[in-house]
């Protein structure tokens, strides 16, 4: 009966992750299964790909569907596909490195700031709302202008501009959740100790916002294909000619009124599928995460 | 009983998803509640009493499912019904008074409005002014006279003894037959819960409503139950009338909840044996549940399953051996208590201290006017004593402890800790002087960071105060855990994988690793079960003579602190009351407020010393003159109490009582008495009967 339960043999690791995976919700699934497709298309691409992603007339220009160019031929006679596979590391990369940054800073100002509260809490909050209150890609504009043409086009750039733009969102969320944990009696411990707010934050916090930030990290990242394929189709991103798919979609977008719309769709196709399954993934991760996690009492 | 019952509970069975399985946490349980009659639920937490109070109701959890049996509600059984007529018969024909008021009122809605919405949702085409009347009814009935003023207030603005009041008048709203009530009076303090008890105890009277009462309390349910139930696990173990089951409780599981109830008037020493162990699901037998904490297990008990037979009229058992076991040993008497040594300087006073909450406003542009929590309160503790502080919730108990904690800076007065000054702010404090006063929280699910392990939690004061490699620091930590009675491989364990009583060892050991000289114990057992409460305090008592701890140890739990106290404070809106020995506060003469606590503990000795002259509240005193508890005190000399601060008074036993009355007077007015009988004594006659019958 219900004895028996316990005393079963202590299941295997990858009997415990198809029951997992069993038990996660469909969304997740789904969006794991394109998530992965994307990371693997991502991995070949890197290494190879059908024609060279810079070699010119592959293919008669604008030459539209076929077997041998999916994806089309743009212009100067570049095999989309093989932009598309190449690039698809490039947004993957950017995306990651630029939420992940943004997650770092935003957490640790979210914290510290719910964690001292006071003045400090008052002044960083209202400079985060400024900051939030401008629309992002005007912020992400703004940035790059700032940083000046020579940095112009620099992946680097990119990322430090993503996190820029998420760090003041994830700063609030973790204020949020520290505002929660601080009222815990285990902080007043802490307090009592005499521990260093760093300490804190370090120990005590962080391990209790992680589901919240976990989520909102997953989130972001869900959306940062969008604002990094925005920079590169208004030019302010990669510069030609990585085939990052923002950039694609700019360069071949005369071709949207001629008879080979694939040539857009394609990369289009690529930049929706992503985003659509990462969202899948981290709402699907948010759920699972929700369920699983209760901060103090359950 | 010869008529149909009200309700009837046969062979039910339910188990809730676990795992991959399904895990039977009902087992085969029935009884019947008849019209009119109140029926107790007794068992620790986790034994499914909750459970069957919900499938009264019909309600099943999504992850649960009944495998057995029916539930039967004058006839028909509940679980079969679909939504609709559930959505009929609840709240109509059955009500629910559920544990935690706070949650179940809806914060944005006027309270007024909660209790109308039952009655229109039930009573369709009854016009607005009936729905009025009948609300206005409804408050009288619970004892809020003021509808019009208590009505339009939102939950938030009422004291927890009032929002149940309001829950206690939803419930009642269409006159059901059943209420059920889920542990009401667990999170209100002594008096709240007394009164909440003796209106329901009225309310019965009166309406004659049939209730089934869930808790873990025996005590309580000695006040108000006509026959209970005890549940060991998902089964029942016994069923009897209220004064059999005192008398005579048969069940070895029965026997040991009894003796687990801290006695108020036994004082030191509890009586019998209290239960050992933990009920651990994970550990059953095949047969009878109890078996693995049973004093009195055969080998047999784990492979037969007990069912329940008729020891005696309308008494029945679930154990094979109720004839043969007798009464419990009592346990040989534990070393006294050895009174502190009277240093001649306390290890913390306390010289005239005032707290508020101050709220200090934005770059303190406008300073508002802190609200004042205590007053001019003076106490000292010595080293190796143990001082307690009682009163009701909001005396201001809690933050005498957080301002010897250093949370709170006094407003005025000082603090002064082994002879010299103490900071007022953690931050001032030395390093030396914060490991040496430790603090224990009530609730262990809220002082551990659930995502750190045992071995971190409990290492961490060491690391902070005590420069130690890996090694030692290892073994100090399993040093601690082995003081509090935990397993050494407890450190790789993560809070939420212990069990309530396991959680607030962690945090004890917490507090000793430090090596402190004082503990302040904020109300640290009143989140626990009552047998584990037991063996908490037995640890509190042991580890304070091993290690000569000095306690300031907060309680509203009488009997806790007359079992563990060497002085006691009583604090009244924070004033200081009356301070003595503890034998000293147990025995008359009584300050009025100190009595009438006393009288408001529910005796699992049921009533019997009821007659108290209640007065009703007079007018309360101007803030800062006279004595705070005028308008309450049963006992007011008249309209001196409200225009002078009363004087201390002392008395020969070094009591002090601070009060207008004299002290004769106080004596010769205290109805309560210490008695030193015990409560299980089976007696002989009664079992005679019981087996020839």
């Amino acid at each position: 009966m219900t004895t028996a339960s316990v005393s079963r043999p202590r299941p295997s690791g990858w009997q415990q992750a198809s029951r997992l995976w069993r038990r996660a919700p469909r969304s997740f699934r789904i969006g794991a299964v394109i998530l992965a497709f994307h990371i693997l298309a991502a991995a070949i691409g890197l290494f190879w790909t059908p024609y060279g992603f810079s070699q010119l007339f592959t293919g008669a220009p604008l030459s539209g569907m076929s077997w041998q160019h999916p994806f089309g031929v743009d212009q100067s006679g570049r095999d989309i596909l093989s932009r598309v596979l190449y690039g698809g590391h490039i947004v993957l990369l950017l995306s990651i490195s630029g939420t992940s940054l943004g997650l770092v800073i935003g957490a640790t100002i979210g914290l510290l700031s719910g964690y001292i509260g006071g003045w400090l809490d008052e002044i960083l909050q209202r400079v985060l709302e400024a900051i939030i209150s401008i629309p992002f890609i005007v912020l992400a504009l703004i940035a790059i202008a700032a940083a000046g043409p020579e940095l112009a086009g620099n992946p680097l750039l990119i990322v430090l501009v993503v996190a820029l733009v998420y760090a003041p969102r994830i700063a609030r969320m973790a204020r949020a959740a520290a505002l929660d944990i601080v009222t815990r009696d285990f902080i007043t411990a802490a307090r009592l100790r005499g521990e260093s707010a760093w300490s804190v934050m370090w120990r005590e916090l962080l391990p209790n916002a992680t589901s919240v930030l976990l989520v909102e990290f997953a989130l972001r990242a869900g959306y940062a294909p969008v604002l990094i394929g925005s920079l590169g189709f208004l030019g302010f991103g990669m510069r030609p000619p990585m085939p990052e798919w923002g950039l694609l979609i700019s360069e071949n977008r005369a071709a949207l009124i001629t008879n080979t719309p694939i040539t857009v769709l394609g990369p289009g196709l690529a930049l929706a599928s992503l985003v659509v399954g990462l969202n899948l993934f981290t709402e699907g991760l948010a759920r699972i995460l929700g369920r699983s996690v209760q901060i103090g009492q359950r | 009983m010869t008529a149909a019952p009200l309700v009837e509970v046969r062979d039910l069975s339910v188990a809730y998803r676990h795992d991959d399985g399904w895990l039977r946490v009902i087992d085969g349980v029935s009884f019947a509640i008849g019209r009119g009659e109140v029926f107790g639920l007794v068992g620790e937490s986790g034994c499914g009493k909750s459970t069957i109070a919900y499938h009264l109701l019909g309600y099943q959890r999504p992850t649960s499912r009944v495998e057995n049996g029916q539930v039967l509600f004058a006839g028909t059984d509940v679980l079969s019904l679909g939504r609709p007529a559930l959505d009929r018969l609840r709240g109509d024909r059955i009500s629910l008074v559920p544990q935690n008021p706070t949650t179940a009122l809806t914060p944005g809605m006027r309270v007024g409005e909660q209790v109308a919405e039952v009655l229109t949702q039930h009573r369709a085409g009854k016009s607005a002014a009936d729905i009025a009347a009948r609300t206005r009814e409804l408050f009288e009935l619970v004892g809020l006279s003021d509808v019009t003023r208590i009505g339009r207030r939102f939950p938030h603005q009422l004291s927890g003894g009032q929002q149940q009041r309001i829950i206690i008048a939803m419930a009642l709203a269409c006159e059901p037959d059943l209420v059920v009530l889920d542990e009401p009076t667990t999170g209100l303090d002594v008096t709240t819960q007394e009164q909440i008890i003796a209106l329901l105890k009225d309310l019965r009277a009166r309406l004659g409503m049939s209730m089934l009462y869930v808790t873990h309390d025996l005590g309580v349910l000695a006040e108000i139950a006509d026959r209970v139930g005890v549940m060991y696990a998902g089964q029942m173990v016994e069923i009897a009338p209220t004064a059999t089951l005192f008398r005579q409780p048969r069940h070895p599981y029965t026997r040991g909840l009894i003796a687990s109830i801290p006695q108020i008037e036994a004082g030191g020493r509890p009586r019998g044996r209290p239960l050992r162990g933990l009920l651990r699901r994970d550990e059953l037998p095949e047969g009878c549940p109890f078996q693995p904490r049973c004093e009195f297990a055969e080998p047999s008990c784990a492979a037969r399953r007990q069912h329940l037979a008729e020891v005696a009229i309308d008494h029945r058992v679930a154990c094979q051996r109720w004839q043969t076991i007798d009464a419990p040993a009592p346990v040989p008497p534990e070393a006294a208590a050895t009174p502190a040594a009277q240093a001649p300087a306390p290890l913390l006073a306390l010289e005239g201290v005032t707290l508020g909450y101050g709220a200090s406003s934005w770059l303190g542009l406008q300073r508002s006017t802190t609200p004042i929590v205590v007053q001019e309160l003076s106490f000292s503790i010595q080293r190796g004593e143990v001082f307690a502080l009682v009163g009701e919730s909001g005396s201001g108990k809690s933050t005498v402890a957080r301002a010897i904690s250093g949370l709170l800076a006094p407003a005025a007065g000082r603090l002064l800790f082994d002879g010299m000054p103490l900071p007022g702010a953690v931050k001032a404090r030395s390093g030396d002087l914060r490991r040496r006063v430790q603090y224990i929280f009530q609730n262990p699910d809220a002082s551990l960071n659930p995502r750190l392990r045992v071995g971190r939690i409990v290492g961490r004061p060491l690391e902070m105060f005590e420069q130690l490699d890996r090694v030692m620091l290892k073994q100090r930590v399993a040093a601690a855990l082995r003081d509090v009675r935990l397993d050494a491989d407890y450190v790789q364990r993560y809070p939420d994988q212990l069990s309530g009583g396991e959680r607030q060892r962690v945090a004890i050991a917490r507090a000793l690793v430090a090596g402190p000289d004082l503990l302040l114990c904020d109300e640290v057992l009143s989140a626990l079960d009552v047998s584990v409460q037991a063996s908490v305090l037995a640890l509190l008592r042991r580890l304070r003579l091993e290690h000569n701890l000095a306690m300031l140890f907060i309680s509203h739990d009488l009997a806790v602190v007359r079992s563990l106290a060497d002085r006691i404070g009583v604090l009244f809106r924070g004033h200081l009351m009356e301070v003595g020995g503890v034998d000293a506060v147990f025995a008359p003469p009584f300050h009025p407020y100190t009595h009438s606590l006393l009288m408001a503990v529910p005796g699992a000795r049921a009533k019997q010393l009821r007659p108290f002259d209640k007065q009703p509240a007079g007018t309360p005193p101007q803030v800062g003159i006279g004595c705070a508890f005028a308008g309450r005190c049963p006992w007011q000399a008249g309209k001196i109490c409200e225009e002078q601060a009363p004087p201390w008074r002392a008395a020969s036993s070094g009591l002090q009582i601070r009060c207008h009355l004299p002290l004769e007077e106080l004596d010769r007015r205290a109805v309560w008495r210490p008695a030193g009988a015990t409560a299980c004594e089976p007696s002989q006659d009664l079992r005679e009967q019981a087996i020839s019958s």
